[in-house]
């Protein structure tokens, strides 16, 4: 079951764009992994989605940390201490190492980020941007993107569905490929234009374009101390962050 | 299209879209040459802490400002489609990406946004594009500066009636792939080690494998694999839009003023029909 949330959106958010720059800028593995220990699998855990969360963090770093590794793993040049020589590819400590760093740091990234979003009420986020007075059109177009993303997918299989019954065959050289892909972008594309030029009369003669400040109908959930802590908190992690740099830069 | 773009009469509400689009420009190019010039010998401690900041922060910042400069200029005709490109590119890209293909594919929708309805519409959509792509992979948003440059120079290339034949689309799509190859080289290199996709990480390997530096040899796989990916997204892109019903591509301002298609589209044959319903 999806957690109660406590915090507004825009408050999730920016802990997590500020937990990853704070990751950045210590730049150790022992805070990397602190933070993934203490912060992200907490996270991951109390989300009420925790399946959903790991599948998809599984997904999306493990085939990025694998290729690091092995990048990194058997091809490091500058590397010294070589535990096995195979040639071209050579494994050794240094290039272990830096995969090893780089990956905990690479699965903070990916964790904070992919907790966050996985568990944001998108539309609580785009209410709270129109309350806030962010740009109408940036609103839209993010609010639009987000809806449309499954629709064109799935209007792109069905499209592969019905040009494969035609007698589509994608063999395995580029231009089949290119030919296959042209296949159904070509109508996935016409259809989305076709529902696009009917979305922008309709959104004309409901006065989008007009420049007056527009009304959410959703709740306002963003409250005066939720503000202050966003600020606050960025002017924490921007003095931390001074600070560290300052004191870590090598004499 | 009753507001193609920002009232000629209005230079004061210009003046700060203008700085925005400036100062989001300068910060890209500041970032770039900053990234390259540092060059960080140890990637992992010291210095690769701030490249990897400057990276995140100057292109994601940088992209955030023109989008802020963009977007009160754009039309509701190019509002509308921009949705549609960053649908594609995410839906497009993310099956690009797990098939592990050399290429990224990532780009259909905005170079389809630029052609139709200009550089401004395409740099947005290329931005806000991997700004909502990174909701579901987070490893996109970094790269957010460069899809919008992407977007822009597709878009400038369409201005110039390089998306007449498919020839010269291609030959765009190579000059802008080199281009983003070059930025986005930084980024992979400082945020990720450069480590990407099997196929792309297997020709990084064997420029490393010569003892290239990894910004070296991450630039090298960049200009390979962003060029020959442009290509097939230019000439994918220009088949697409010669494919579409003259209809289609007279809804946009641009592509009819522009003469993006030559004679279908342009302005002839707007001026026979549609322009007076668009006033």
């Amino acid at each position: 079951m999806p957690r109660r949330r406590i915090y507004n959106p825009v408050t999730e958010l920016l802990t997590a764009a500020l937990l990853v720059v704070l990751v950045l800028v210590v730049n150790r593995w022992e805070f990397s992994l602190a933070v993934l220990v203490l912060g992200v699998l907490p996270a991951v855990l109390l989300s009420g989605r925790a399946r959903r969360i790991g599948l998809a963090l599984a997904l999306v770093t493990g085939p990025l940390l694998i290729s690091s590794l092995l990048l990194h793993g058997l091809f490091f040049p500058e590397g010294e201490r070589i535990l096995l020589d195979l040639g071209i590819a050579r494994v050794s400590v240094e290039g272990l190492v830096f995969a090893a760093v780089l990956g905990v740091r690479t699965s903070v990234f990916a964790g904070v980020l992919l907790t966050t979003a996985m568990t944001l009420d998108i539309a609580e986020l785009l209410a709270t941007m129109t309350h806030r007075g962010w740009n109408r059109k940036l609103v839209f177009v993010v609010g639009s993107s987000v809806g449309l993303i499954p629709h064109v997918a799935l209007r792109g299989q069905q499209i592969t569905r019905a040009q494969q019954a035609r007698g589509l065959v994608v063999g395995r050289g580029p231009v089949s490929r290119l030919r296959g892909l042209l296949a159904v972008t070509t109508p996935l594309v016409i259809g989305l234009l076709v529902d696009a030029s009917e979305r922008n009369h309709m959104l004309e003669s409901r006065g989008f374009s007009a420049a007056v400040a527009r009304t959410s109908y959703l709740p306002d959930s963003d409250t005066a101390g939720q503000r202050v802590f966003r600020r606050l908190l960025l002017l924490g992690v921007g003095l931390s962050c001074a600070v560290w740099l300052i004191v870590s830069v090598p004499r | 299209m009753s507001s193609s773009s920002a009232p000629a009469a209005e230079p004061a509400a210009l003046r700060p879209r203008r700085l925005l689009l400036a100062a989001g420009g300068t910060l890209i190019v500041l970032t770039y040459v900053l990234l390259v010039v540092l060059q960080p010998t140890e990637l992992a401690g010291g210095l690769g802490s701030v490249a990897a900041l400057v990276s995140l922060v100057g292109f994601l910042g940088g992209g955030a400002l023109l989008v802020a400069g963009v977007l009160p200029m754009l039309s509701t005709s190019s509002l509308v489609v921009m949705p549609l490109g960053i649908a594609l590119n995410i839906a497009i890209g993310q099956l690009a990406g797990s098939l592990g293909l050399q290429i990224y594919l990532d780009a259909i929708g905005t170079v389809l946004v630029a052609v139709l309805a200009g550089p401004a519409a395409g740099a947005a959509t290329g931005a806000i594009s991997n700004a909502i792509w990174g909701l579901f992979n987070p490893f996109a948003l970094p790269f957010a500066a460069g899809a919008a440059l992407i977007g822009l120079l597709a878009g400038l290339a369409a201005k110039h009636g390089l998306f007449r034949r498919v020839s010269t689309a291609a030959g765009a799509g190579l000059v802008t792939g080199a281009i983003g190859g070059l930025v986005a080289a930084p980024v992979a290199v400082f945020m990720f080690g450069a480590a990407g996709t099997p196929g792309t990480n297997a020709i990084i390997a064997v420029f490393r494998s010569m003892g290239d530096k990894l910004l070296v040899a991450a630039t090298k796989q960049g200009l390979l694999s962003d060029s020959l990916d442009k290509i097939v997204v230019f000439v994918l892109v220009a088949l697409i839009v010669h494919a579409l019903p003259q209809r289609a591509v007279r809804q946009f301002p641009f592509a009819r003023t522009q003469r993006v298609l030559g004679g279908r589209g342009g302005r002839s044959a707007a001026a026979r029909g549609n322009d007076a319903g668009t006033a």
